[in-house]
C-alpha cells in the first residue's frame, strides 16, 4: 500500500456535497431563470427539510455546535442547526451564482488588500492559511489582485457534485490546484511554488493524513488534530504565513479577514511539537472567527475525535 | 566519505531515524513508500537537509523527484550539482 492508498483508507469525513446531483442541478436552473434571490428563498424551505426529516444532517453539524454553544439542547440546537444549514445552502447558492450569472451579483471586499500585497513583495512566497469558513472560493478568485500566480490544496471527491465558480463559467481555474492525494502529497509543488515566490492556499483546520502530518491543539474546549505542514513549509522557505477568513458580510456581500500574519523561524526540523505554537496561534485566530461569527464555520466533521482522523 | 555514506548518516540524524543505523540502509531503495518509509512531510526536510549540508538550493522540483527515488540517485544529483558548479 503506498502513501496515497493509506491516506485514502485512513480518511473517513468526506468533501462531497449532501445533495444529489438533480437537486444541484435543480437549483442552477433556478439561478438561470429567477435569480440568486430566489434560490436563496428556496434554500430556507430545503433547509428546514434537511434539519427536520434527516437527521444526519443535524448529526454531522452536532460535534462543532455542541462546542461552540455548550449546554444548549432541543429546539436551541435544532435552531442552531438549522441556521448552520441556511448559511452553507446560501453560501452555495452565491458560489453558483457567481459562476452561472457572472460578477456583479456579489461585491467582495478585501480588508487586508495592502497587507496581502506587502507580503507577497518580500518575494518569499507567501502561504495564506485558511479554514471551512465562509466561501473561500470567493477570496481565491479575488486574489487576482495580487499579481502572482495562486495555488491552492485541495483535494475533490471523485463523485462529487457540486461544481466549482469557474466550472460553472466553463473556463479553467484562476488558481493551481495541488492535490494532495498525489505524488509525495504535493509537499515538492508546494514548495515549487514559494520558492517561485508564489501565494500558497491550505486549509489549516483539516488534517489529511495521520498523526505524523499533524500536531495536536486546544480549540474550542478539546483537542483537535491540524494540519503543520503550512508551518514546516514556511520554517523552509522563509515564507509568511498569512490567516485569512473569507466571511459573508451581508446580504450579497463577501469580505475577506486577514486575521494574523505568523512568522515561523528557520530550521525548525521535522518534529511535530516545534510546530505546535504557530498551529495554537492558527487556531486561536479560528476561535476568535466562530466567536464573532458562529453560524459561518462550515466543518462538518468531528474534529475532537482523535479516531476518525487516524 | 562518500555521498552516499554521507547521505546515510544525515538522514538517519536529521530525519530521527531512530530505529535505523546508516548500515541497515540500502542506497538502492525507495526513500518514499515500502522502502525508507519516508513521507510527503520528510521530502521537504530533504529539500532542506540538501541545501543546508551540501550547499544545493533545488529549485526545479521535477528534479528533487527524480533526485528522491533513492539514496544512491540522490548522491549522484548531489555530484551532479557540485561539479557543475
Amino acid at each position: 500500500m503506498d502513501e496515497t492508498d493509506a491516506r485514502q483508507e485512513r480518511k473517513s469525513w468526506s468533501a462531497r456535497s449532501i445533495g444529489s446531483r438533480w437537486q444541484h442541478q435543480f437549483f442552477y436552473t433556478l439561478i438561470r431563470l429567477a435569480g440568486r434571490r430566489a434560490a436563496h428563498v428556496l434554500v430556507v424551505f430545503v433547509a428546514l427539510y434537511y434539519v427536520l426529516f434527516r437527521p444526519s444532517v443535524r448529526a454531522r453539524s452536532r460535534p462543532y455546535l455542541s462546542r461552540r454553544f455548550p449546554g444548549r439542547n432541543g429546539l436551541l440546537r435544532l435552531w442552531d442547526s438549522y441556521r448552520i444549514t441556511v448559511e452553507i445552502g446560501q453560501v452555495l447558492v452565491d458560489r453558483a451564482a457567481l459562476g452561472i450569472l457572472g460578477p456583479g451579483q456579489l461585491t467582495v471586499r478585501h480588508s487586508g488588500r495592502e497587507d496581502l500585497l506587502e507580503q507577497v513583495r518580500e518575494g518569499r512566497g507567501v502561504i495564506l492559511v485558511t479554514a471551512h469558513a465562509g466561501c473561500w472560493q470567493f477570496a481565491i478568485e479575488g486574489l487576482h489582485m495580487l499579481e502572482t500566480p495562486v495555488s491552492l490544496l485541495l483535494h475533490r471527491e471523485e463523485d462529487d457534485v457540486d461544481l466549482h465558480i469557474f466550472e460553472h463559467r466553463g473556463e479553467d481555474a484562476a488558481f493551481r490546484i495541488i492535490d494532495p492525494a498525489g505524488p509525495l502529497g504535493g509537499a515538492l509543488e508546494m514548495l515549487q511554488v514559494l520558492k517561485h515566490g508564489e501565494v500558497l492556499c491550505i486549509m489549516g483546520d483539516r488534517a489529511m493524513g495521520g498523526d505524523r502530518s499533524t500536531v495536536e491543539v486546544a480549540f474550542l474546549g478539546g483537542r483537535v488534530r491540524v494540519p503543520f505542514i503550512p508551518y514546516q513549509l514556511a520554517s523552509t522557505t522563509g515564507a509568511p504565513v498569512v490567516v485569512i477568513f473569507p466571511y459573508k458580510s451581508g446580504p450579497g456581500n463577501y469580505s475577506l479577514q486577514v486575521a494574523e500574519v505568523i512568522r515561523v523561524p528557520e530550521d525548525l526540523g521535522r518534529t511535530p511539537e516545534a510546530y505546535r505554537p504557530y498551529a495554537e496561534a492558527f487556531i486561536r485566530a479560528l476561535e476568535g472567527f466562530v466567536e464573532e461569527r458562529p453560524y459561518q464555520f462550515f466543518n462538518f466533521f468531528d474534529m475532537w475525535n482523535q479516531e476518525l482522523i487516524r | 566519505m562518500t555521498t552516499v555514506e554521507k547521505l546515510k548518516e544525515i538522514l538517519v540524524k536529521d530525519l530521527n531515524l531512530e530505529e535505523l543505523t546508516p548500515g541497515d540502509i540500502d542506497e538502492n531503495a525507495p526513500l518514499f513508500g515500502e522502502g525508507l518509509g519516508l513521507d510527503s512531510l520528510d521530502a521537504v526536510e530533504l529539500v532542506v537537509i540538501v541545501q543546508k549540508h551540501f550547499g544545493i538550493d533545488i529549485q526545479n522540483m521535477d528534479e528533487a523527484k527524480t533526485a528522491f527515488q533513492s539514496i544512491h540517485a540522490l548522491a549522484s544529483y548531489i555530484e551532479g550539482r557540485l561539479s557543475s558548479g
